[in-house]
């Protein structure tokens, strides 16, 4: 029963704010970029849902188009890390033992490497922009990607149907495509749910310090950035951003959680 | 099983933290001030060290300027040079002579007496000694003369008005001959205070100098206390943390001290000129049409209402009201979006696109999306790129001119002289005013008043830049303190005029 609310509780709110991003190619109630001294710190409720910011642009505007941001960022990083990430694991699985050594050693090495510090890093050298921030947050991630993968695979390949189609001849090619990768599979794609939440957070730290999207493209993290200031007299234009924030990571992480109760191969023999 | 769903559940409280703590970190200061008699000032820019002769910034003048060192002359809060440790001077007819009258009775706070010796000493080690940009200033003088103990006369190699003007500011500081072996550490000066301790990263205490030659200061200790962010700064007055803010830089924070009645606030001018630059080395920009195009579509007035919640002043050219030669240039380019698109198409540039690359700072980041907002407006597309600051941004913009346009605030006094420079990175260069600052700084101060005029009123029609708006100086303090100074002029929070109620 459990493994079922999360599941569908993840749905809901990745739903919600994938939905929000579709929404707003087609319409948003405001221009979220226009700049209108006139309407400056406006309150919720009226013309404006949750009012405007300080350069009098519209809230909820920005906070729609910020959901396109926060996927991409999201999706870009992810994906990086997974098609890296995964066949160096297998990889690091099926191969050479000194290849294996190498590949997880070296994952070693990146996974203590602080992620923010290699975007900040990126962000000095190359410019800040949404695209920085997201290859420094798709690097940093592919080590969790290797090691989840070369752990499912290890145990793929002790099994007593890939060891018959060793001794069948089948290549280790042959194997690795047709026996280890839709088996580890599943605990790829929860380790992407997982790893979105990460990026989604770590794109909104990194604008939130302006490493990362750049103005005017919206971005919750420099959404909240803007509203620092205004903490003692508007606290709404911080808490909007931060709620829509916490609701994409509580969203893809209770995903994740939902889609391992289902993938679990333990889980599995026990149901 | 267990451990990973502890690990899930602590993955999630671990997230909502972090939303938490970047949806409000800044927490209030418990701080004690030091005593009845001690007045608390907080500031945001922390000085590195004490020795401003080898290192650049305002901070460290702004604590020791005419609080701890004097020189010969000052800025009063009206921007005029008055008289400090020199009681009066004179000027030979072919303005090259300087006969300084020094104060008797002086002493430096390590009990050393000052002469003209000191006056000799401090000028030429700024020649010889200091590495800061700002003293090539002082390569005018030829040669300093002791007279007698209580005189003093510069020789300079040509006339100058801005060498008396630049005595006003550090480079003029008064140095003691055996107390500039730990300039960084140990400063020591002739005025009313004397650092007596530092906590790095927290404060500085002054306290009276027993030496000092003027008025016992009304509060024997000032303790200036240093908070990373606008935010924490505010939280410090209100908790009773501190007695005033130097400088509000979070300006829509201000109306809480407004309607709290145990504060005063201050509003004023600085010599900030918040500008945006065109490139005038690079195509478009080096077309004059162009550059008014984009100063008649962007509407100041909203821009300082929306960026800077409409404090500060809006001035059309480089000079800060404080200045003599000051006139509003403001109404200049009304704002005026159907001539701006006519003049572009008359400049045949109508798809229009510009990088704005601009300083990663909040009045820059905000000002620029109004300036791209705008623009927008007339057919031109701005592409915004933030950048670190200050390495960054002074490296590709500054040092490299990599830009079309920028946004920085241009704080140094008098800065308007860098449209003299055609290195400079306006890309301005105009012989006519290059030839107009040369005189009024050699001329007579008529002369000066009416040059500078002119180099105003030319660079608002040559559209040099657009200067959005000119920085406000915000001071927030409780009711019984008195005698702040309204204007920034100078580059000192000068202490010696408070007061309390």
């Amino acid at each position: 029963m459990r493994r079922n609310v999360s599941l569908w509780a993840g749905i809901v709110l990745v739903g919600l704010v994938v939905g929000v991003a579709l929404v707003s190619f087609a319409w948003t109630p405001h221009d979220p970029l226009l700049v209108d001294a006139s309407v400056r710190l406006l309150g919720p409720g009226g013309e404006y849902v949750f009012g405007t910011d300080k350069l009098g642009r519209d809230l909820a505007s920005q906070l729609m188009v910020g959901a396109r941001t926060t996927l991409y960022v999201g999706v870009v990083a992810v994906g990086i890390a997974a098609l890296i990430g995964t066949p160096l694991g297998v990889l690091a699985g099926m191969g050479a033992n000194w290849l294996g050594e190498l590949i997880m050693r070296t994952s070693d090495l990146v996974l203590a490497f602080p992620a923010l510090l290699l975007a900040i890093m990126l962000g000095a050298v190359y410019g800040a922009s949404t695209l920085t921030a997201m290859i420094a947050i798709g690097i940093a991630t592919v080590p969790s990607f290797a090691r989840i993968a070369r752990a499912g695979t290890l145990q793929v390949v002790s099994t007593e149907y890939v060891l018959a189609a060793r001794a069948g001849g089948r290549s280790r090619w042959w194997i690795a495509v047709r026996h280890v990768l839709p088996n580890i599979s599943g605990i790829v794609v929860v380790q992407s749910s997982v790893s979105f939440a990460i990026a989604v957070l770590a794109e909104a730290a990194l604008s939130f310090l302006g490493f990362g999207t750049a103005p005017p493209t919206p971005s919750w993290g420099r959404m909240l950035q803007e509203s620092q200031e205004l903490l003692a007299v508007e606290p709404r234009l911080a808490l909007i951003p931060g709620a829509a924030i916490a609701i994409a990571v509580l969203g893809f992480n209770l995903l994740g959680d939902g889609l391992r109760d289902r993938f679990d191969p333990r889980l599995e023999v026990r149901r | 099983m267990q451990a990973l769903l502890w690990m899930r559940a602590r993955w999630i409280a671990a997230t909502l933290t972090t939303v938490l703590l970047l949806s409000g970190c800044s927490a209030g200061s418990t701080a004690t001030v030091g005593g009845e008699d001690a007045l608390a000032v907080g500031f945001t820019a922390e000085p590195q060290n004490f020795d401003f002769t080898s290192t650049d910034g305002a901070a460290i003048p702004q604590a020791l300027l005419y609080n701890v060192y004097e020189g010969l002359v000052k800025l009063d809060a009206n921007g005029e040079i008055a008289p400090l440790l020199a009681e009066s001077w004179t000027l030979s007819d072919d303005r090259t002579v300087y006969d300084f009258r020094l104060r008797t009775g002086v002493r430096f706070s390590n009990g050393a007496p000052f002469t003209a010796e000191d006056v000799k000493f401090s000028i030429e080690r700024v020649q010889t000694d200091w590495t800061i940009s700002l003293k090539s200033t002082m390569d005018v003088v030829d040669r300093v003369d002791v007279v007698s103990p209580s005189h003093a006369r510069v020789v300079l190699r040509e006339p100058s008005n801005s060498w008396l003007f630049a005595m006003t500011t550090r480079l003029g500081a008064m140095f003691d001959p055996s107390g500039v072996d730990d300039l960084a550490n140990r400063p020591i000066g002739t005025g009313p205070y004397q650092v007596s301790d530092r906590r790095r990263g927290d404060s500085i205490v002054l306290s009276a100098n027993s030496r000092y030659w003027g008025a016992r200061p009304a509060y024997p200790t000032v303790v200036l206390k240093y908070y990373r962010d606008a935010t924490a700064l505010n939280n410090a007055l209100l908790s009773n943390g501190i007695d005033v803010i130097s400088g509000v830089t979070a300006p829509d924070s201000v109306p809480q001290f407004e309607a709290d009645t145990r504060f005063d606030v201050l509003q004023g001018t600085t010599n900030g000129e918040v500008v945006l630059a065109f490139n005038g080395n690079r195509a478009p920009l080096d077309d004059v049409r162009v550059r008014r195009a984009l100063t008649y579509a962007v509407d100041r007035e909203a821009l300082l209402a929306a960026a800077w919640g409409g404090r500060g002043n809006l001035i059309g050219s480089m000079v800060p009201p404080t200045d003599p030669w000051f006139e509003d240039h403001s109404g200049a380019y009304p704002h005026d979006p159907e001539r701006a698109k006519q003049l572009l198409s008359e400049a045949g540039q109508q798809n229009l696109n510009l990088r704005l690359r601009v300083a990663n700072l909040p009045y820059a980041i905000s000002a620029a999306q109004v300036v791209a907002s705008d623009l927008d407006r007339v057919g031109v597309n701005v592409t915004i790129e933030p950048l670190d600051f200050p390495a960054v941004w002074l490296q590709q913009v500054f040092t490299d001119h990599d830009y079309d346009l920028s946004i920085v605030q241009h704080v140094e006094p008098r800065d308007i002289t860098t449209f003299g420079d055609p290195e400079y990175y306006w890309g301005y260069d105009s012989p006519r005013v290059r030839e107009l600052l040369d005189r009024a700084d050699t001329g007579t101060p008529e002369q000066q008043l009416a040059d500078m005029r002119e180099v105003a009123k030319t660079l608002s029609d040559d559209a040099a830049a657009d200067w959005l708006f000119l920085f406000p100086n915000i001071i927030v303090a409780k009711k019984e303190v008195t005698g702040l100074v309204r204007n920034q002029v100078s580059e000192s929070f000068d202490l010696t005029g408070l007061g309390r109620r």
